[in-house]
């Protein structure tokens, strides 16, 4: 009973601060906490205990308990145990200690959540407006309950400017992005750069905000989510759609059929497999090298077919509904995915036998963008860009969820932390996604795709789950709620982590390195942005370059 | 080194020949469990309104005229072709098609709807069993949408504001 020493652990030190406790199962902790002592116990857990930090959530719980609630995730990867560390805030004065100097990745979720919540993080270093658009009215929060799904605030500023950060003394400004032919989503970095070298960066996002939160907690039910939640991403999408049902089914305790786990994992793995050819195309297309990025794609071509015969598209497979998923493997799929897969193996082995021992591109990627394991601790980077800085992480194995306890697998790891590291983490992945595709099928059972759901969902029950996206560990939490639909649903895709590192993983690099350094942790930003509450029709984008030019002439006629 | 892997890749591009599709000269056939469009068969049809309650886009909108008419309208403007529609009609009245290249300057072109002739129980119109999972959980019977200004309304509003919604699509035709 591991949750239990550890909730004992945190007993013992922090005694009276404890308020309750929740012990789902052996894999899940709920720690409620005074929020005076949510900093120490944080620390604790964090440093002391060595668990990396996830995600924060900020709540409005006050249609329930008159208060606000505000989260902290943290996993022990060894102990397989996802841990949430919960505290009550009044509702007047929704305030609460950063946490942030202790755990530097919690920046951005406590930024949000006083975006999003309007719970203040005291003692917060940085507390620029991370998700709202400039011209949003002070004190609004639209992820507070009190606030419609369709609000249109009033006295939205038009005019208001953002503020850019002072660059360091002796350092040029270059813009890169919104719009940029390596950039396939808008971001933008304002990058300060002395001659040749990069010496810091400011990162500005959140442009592609659609609201899928609210939504939820407004709009959709139970089983309308899942196919909202696959279109937070394009490439990982069906990541998003088992993590949100497997979240959903922890917190009403609700186990999906043997063989609905089966056909979560393999398309997991398809989409794996898809989402690693197709990065490793990217990534040489970055760097200059067509030819492999044209091979590589047509490499990929066939997993979309295959994925489209399953699931009936290419991509957005739809495929969970709450209790199971909602399409079956059929023996002649099965034989066909098993063709595809043994050519699909042998075609990558020819590629990664040639660019493993390429000159060109590894002197593009070897010492570049470098991510240590310090950054990787502090930040709470996941995903190849942790493995390849030798930290042995992959929720497949640490928090198994679907058929992963089922299957033999190597969770793969590198040492150079540096970009051609996640190169070879993500082209020996492929193989791994191979092996476990071909376990699923040969053990997959027989039986019903979906547990009939007799009885309503229970209200107020916390669930979380981790599920390891291609990119990195993409984790959802969700407390279930009345009207048959959640009361909060927080996705924290992996990016959302892995972006925050960006800047000091360019720092003292060449200006030349800077998209490949981006583009090797993957970046999705349409994950990253996933919720606001204004919608681009308004024209917000539209909006913006017609300031950014406005200002751009004012500045020439001055 | 590097030499004989450029030769290595070369190999590879050489094995492949070419594949490039001659789309859209020809499309290549879908697979049999293609999700297209979803095409509404009025007359399976039994105005359940399953479809409409499932809908993640609340793109099916549901009207009764009086006891006897019903009108189902699918707007199509947003649909993600997920097919919980065709999931859940208990009349296997949906069918989602192998139609991709809906593509169109008149979003009215892929409007679907469906005056329906209801039998008179009052109550429930022809009920419809629902044999599977989440039974509890939907809407079922009678619903109330503005289907003249093409938007779902939320169950828990009794009455319909004049002015259109904010987020309401104005697409020019």
């Amino acid at each position: 009973m591991i949750a239990r020493e550890r909730l004992n652990q945190l007993k013992e030190k922090f005694g009276p601060a404890i308020q309750r406790a929740d012990l789902p199962g052996d894999s899940r902790l709920f720690v409620f906490v005074e929020p005076s002592a949510l900093k120490a116990i944080c620390q604790h857990i964090f440093r002391d205990l060595d668990a990396r930090y996830v995600t924060s959530i900020g709540l409005d719980d006050r249609p329930c308990s008159g208060k606000f609630l505000v989260a902290h995730d943290f996993a022990f990867d060894r102990d397989h145990l996802l841990c949430s560390v919960l505290a009550y805030l009044p509702a007047d004065n929704p305030k609460v200690d950063s946490i942030s100097d202790v755990v530097p990745g919690a920046s951005w979720a406590e930024r949000e959540m006083r975006d999003l919540v309007g719970i203040e993080p005291v003692g917060h270093r940085y507390l620029k407006r991370l998700v709202l658009p400039d011209g949003w009215p002070d004190g609004m929060h639209p992820l507070r309950k009190d606030v419609p799904w369709n609000h249109v605030p009033a006295g939205y500023d038009e005019e208001r400017e953002f503020t850019f950060d002072e660059p360091p003394e002796g350092c040029m400004v270059v813009p890169f992005g919104p719009f940029h032919p390596t950039l396939d989503e808008p971001a933008h970095f304002r990058l300060y750069v002395e001659g040749e070298m990069v010496r810091g960066c400011e990162y500005r996002g959140f442009m592609v905000h659609r609201g899928i939160e609210k939504l939820a907690e407004s709009v959709l039910t139970y089983n309308d989510i899942p196919m909202m939640a696959e279109r937070i991403c394009g490439i990982c999408g069906c990541v998003h759609n088992v993590t949100y049902a497997q979240a959903v089914e922890t917190a009403v305790a609700l186990r999906a059929p043997p063989r609905a786990e089966y056909i979560r994992t393999i398309m997991l793995e398809i989409e794996r497999l898809h989402s690693h050819l197709l990065w490793v195309g990217l990534a040489c297309h970055i760097v200059g090298f067509d030819t492999l990025f044209m091979q590589s794609w047509r490499i990929r071509e066939p997993i979309m077919w295959i994925a489209e015969k399953i699931s009936g598209n290419r991509k957005t497979y739809a495929l969970c509904v709450i209790g199971g998923v909602r399409w079956d493997i059929t023996p002649e799929v099965r034989a066909e995915l098993r063709q595809v897969l043994d050519k699909l193996e042998a075609e990558w082995r020819a590629v990664v036998a040639a660019v493993s021992k390429d000159k060109n591109i590894q002197k593009r990627t070897r010492g570049v963008g470098v991510a240590d394991m310090t950054l990787v601790k502090n930040i709470g980077l996941i995903g190849p860009v942790a493995r390849a800085a030798g930290a042995d992480i992959d929720c497949r194995r640490d928090h198994p969820y679907a058929a992963y306890d089922r299957v033999d697998f190597d969770v793969i790891t590198e040492f150079g932390c540096d970009v051609w590291s996640r190169v070879v983490v993500r082209m020996k992945e492929v193989f791994e996604a191979i092996r476990i595709i071909r376990q699923c099928l040969e053990k997959m059972e027989d039986g019903p795709l979906q547990v009939p759901i007799k009885d309503e969902l229970p209200v107020g029950r916390i669930g979380v789950s981790s599920v390891e996206a291609p990119r990195g560990e993409s984790h959802h939490f969700v407390i279930t709620g009345e009207n048959n639909r959640p009361h909060r649903w927080r996705v924290r895709a992996p990016t959302y982590q892995n972006l925050q590192a960006v800047p000091m993983m360019i720092k003292d690099q060449q200006l030349a390195d800077m998209t490949i350094s981006l583009g090797s942790i993957d970046p999705c930003f349409s994950c990253t942005d996933r919720m606001e509450t204004i919608d681009l029709k308004s024209g917000v984008t539209k909006v913006w370059s017609q300031q950014e030019l406005e200002s751009m002439t004012r500045r020439g006629k001055a | 080194m590097s030499v004989l892997s450029k030769l290595k890749e070369a190999v590879i591009c050489l094995r492949a020949g070419r594949v490039t599709l001659p789309y859209p000269a020809t499309a290549r056939p879908v697979p049999e469990k293609f999700r297209g469009r979803p095409i509404f068969d009025a007359a399976k049809c039994i105005g359940c309104a399953g479809c409409a309650s499932n809908c993640p886009s609340r793109e099916i909108l549901v009207v009764d005229l009086c006891q006897e008419i019903r009108i189902l309208q699918y707007l199509g403007r947003r649909c993600t072709y997920c097919g919980r529609c065709a999931d859940v009609c208990p009349e296997k009245a949906i069918t989602m098609s192998h139609e991709f290249e809906t593509a169109t300057n008149c979003i009215g072109d892929i409007r679907q709807r469906l005056d329906l002739f209801m039998s008179t129980c009052q109550r429930c119109g022809r009920c419809f069993k629902e044999p599977s999972h989440l039974e509890q959980l939907k809407q079922k019977g009678y619903r109330f949408d503005d289907v003249q200004n093409e938007r779902w309304v939320l169950r828990s509003q009794a009455y319909l504001t004049s002015e259109a919604a904010v987020d309401d699509m104005k697409i020019e035709i």
